[in-house]
């Protein structure tokens, strides 16, 4: 509290204004036919400004809750949720999201869509073109600036999301199972092009994965998430530099720990599937 | 039979084979020399009769009226459907408002208004376009309610992670993404805004239009007058439909081709 009763200082270069993520005690439940339903339960996670985290964790366990959270769509929760100290209460232009769907308005060019990012920034109106160029360039879509959403392929339209959630420079990226529905090959690809955007951007990124892999292959860490409710099991740190390689033995290693804690988990009552009807005999 | 389809060419000839086969079919009844030639008028006459209404400048005159008249109360129709329809869907308290209203309302068939209005308004030209902006009106209003209302929600979180003002939300977000129910709306208003047009001409009579001229035409037993004026009322409503077709492809542009 002491830190936001002084003047906050003005960062001079967009390096020194990474996002600190920190999450403590954080509980968010649903109300389903009246009843209420834990879906996150005491959830604690700091991320370092710059860090890049992966979150795995089988479907229903709250990772998609966890960042519409994150991100201010949803203000419902109890605990506390901080970005460089402040608390999240609605979305902001500093943090931004690219969802497991890309989302992009299919009424509006590749360039429109990107272009309306910077909307309600401060960016000069006459830098606006040649940074919406320099990110269309970044995702190599140099080419299709015209192009309408449908005519992109699902890998095309994905990197138009990452480019358009990039464009404002938040401090802190979301990656909601963002290569979820693209096929093997460009989902690789899109992994390697984000590793790179990554490490040229280096602001903070947390993304959502069912794909232990990937999870590895992207996060300096990568959080393991229990369901029913969501909560973290375990954290692993991935002690290897990038750009990485898929091959290296540590990867590997730690894929089959993370895939056998995740697959073998000791089965809990509310997991357990019940048929009442034949308990009875 | 379906590769041969692919040939404008063939396309258009075997378009033409039933509208061929039922002229023939006309042109015998009307020649047979019985009772029936008092029901079909036979082909020459249809063309003199045509040739007349052409050379005395009516014909056009009354496609002139016709058309303006469905226009214009589409335009007013449709303006206000589209301006209610949306407003409502913005903004609930409306919706309470006006919704059970307009909903009772839009159950009388659009002939059923013509008494009313007639005493209102009187039996000229204003009452006709009344009741062709009242039938443009309604299909323009549910389909923009409709259109707004069933925006879907994730666009809807773009536009809050992006901090969209409550007027670029309505402007780059819920306009657009209503625009094909919009349009839909239009086309619709533009098919009922017709035939009211047709029908209140025949009904009242006033201000000329193809509806007033068949109407004329019966009471001088004029068969061939009156088809005239049905084919020119078919071919007229055809082609604007068409065009419309077209203006709706083009500000649509960025829907996906359907398959």
């Amino acid at each position: 509290m002491i830190a936001e009763a002084r003047p906050r200082p003005v960062p001079e270069s967009t390096a020194a204004a990474k996002g600190a993520l920190s999450i403590s005690d954080l509980d968010k439940s649903f109300t389903i036919g009246g009843v209420s339903r834990p879906v996150l339960e005491a959830i604690d996670l700091h991320v370092e400004p710059g860090e890049f985290v992966s979150i795995v964790g089988a479907s229903g366990c709250g990772k998609s809750t966890l960042l519409r959270l994150i991100v201010g769509l949803d203000d419902e929760y109890s605990g506390e949720i901080r970005l460089d100290g402040e608390r999240v209460a609605t979305t902001s232009l500093d943090r931004g999201i690219v969802f497991q769907d890309h989302r992009l308005f299919p009424w509006m060019t590749l360039e429109q869509n990107i272009e309306l990012a910077l909307l309600n920034t401060d960016t000069p109106q006459a830098r606006r073109a040649q940074i919406v160029a320099d990110h269309i360039a970044l995702v190599n879509l140099k080419g299709f600036e015209q192009a309408y959403p449908h005519q992109l392929s699902g890998g095309m339209a994905q990197r138009a999301a990452i480019a358009r959630a990039l464009v404002t420079e938040p401090k802190l990226l979301l990656l909601d199972e963002p290569l979820g529905a693209l096929d093997a090959l460009t989902r690789v690809h899109v992994q390697n092009e984000l590793q790179r955007i990554w490490m040229t951007q280096r602001s903070t990124m947390i993304m959502v994965t069912h794909d232990v892999e990937e999870a590895l292959y992207l996060g300096d860490r990568v959080v393991v998430m229990a369901p029913s409710p969501g909560r973290i099991r375990r954290i692993v740190d991935v002690d290897l530099p990038h750009p990485r390689d898929r091959g290296a033995p540590l990867l590997h290693k730690l894929k089959d720990e993370i895939l056998a804690e995740l697959t073998a988990s000791p089965v809990e009552p509310g997991n357990l599937v019940r048929l009442p009807g034949r308990e009875e005999r | 039979m379906t590769a041969a389809l692919s040939r404008r060419g063939a396309r258009i000839a075997i378009g033409l084979v039933v509208p061929a086969l039922f002229l023939s079919w006309w042109q015998w009844q009307a020649t047979a020399g019985d009772a029936r030639s008092l029901a079909f008028a036979p082909l020459h006459s249809i063309g003199s009769a045509f040739v007349e209404l052409v050379e005395s400048g009516s014909l056009f005159s009354d496609m002139v009226s016709t058309l303006s008249r469905s226009l214009t109360g589409l335009a007013i129709g449709g303006t206000l459907g589209i301006a209610i329809g949306v407003a409502m869907a913005v903004w609930r308290p409306l919706d309470r408002m006006l919704g059970p209203l307009l909903h009772a309302i839009r159950q009388v068939p659009l002939i059923g208004w013509l008494p009313l209005i007639g005493l209102w308004f009187g039996t000229g030209q204003g009452s006709e376009l009344i009741v062709v902006s009242i039938s443009a009106f309604f299909p323009t209003l549910l389909n923009s309610y409709a259109g707004v209302t069933n925006v879907e929600p994730r666009y809807l979180d773009v536009g809050r992670i992006y901090g969209f003002t409550p007027l670029q939300r309505f402007r780059l977000i819920l306009l657009p993404a209503a625009m094909p129910l919009i349009l839909t709306g239009l086309t619709q208003g533009l098919a009922f805004a017709w035939i009211a047009s047709i029908a209140t001409e025949i009904l009242l009579g006033v201000g000329g239009g193809l509806g007033v001229t068949m109407q004329v035409a019966q009471t001088q037993q004029r068969l061939d007058v009156i088809l005239v004026a049905i084919i020119a009322t078919a071919i007229l409503g055809f082609v604007i439909n068409q065009l419309f077709l077209r203006l709706r492809r083009h500000l649509l542009r960025w829907q996906a081709a359907p398959l």
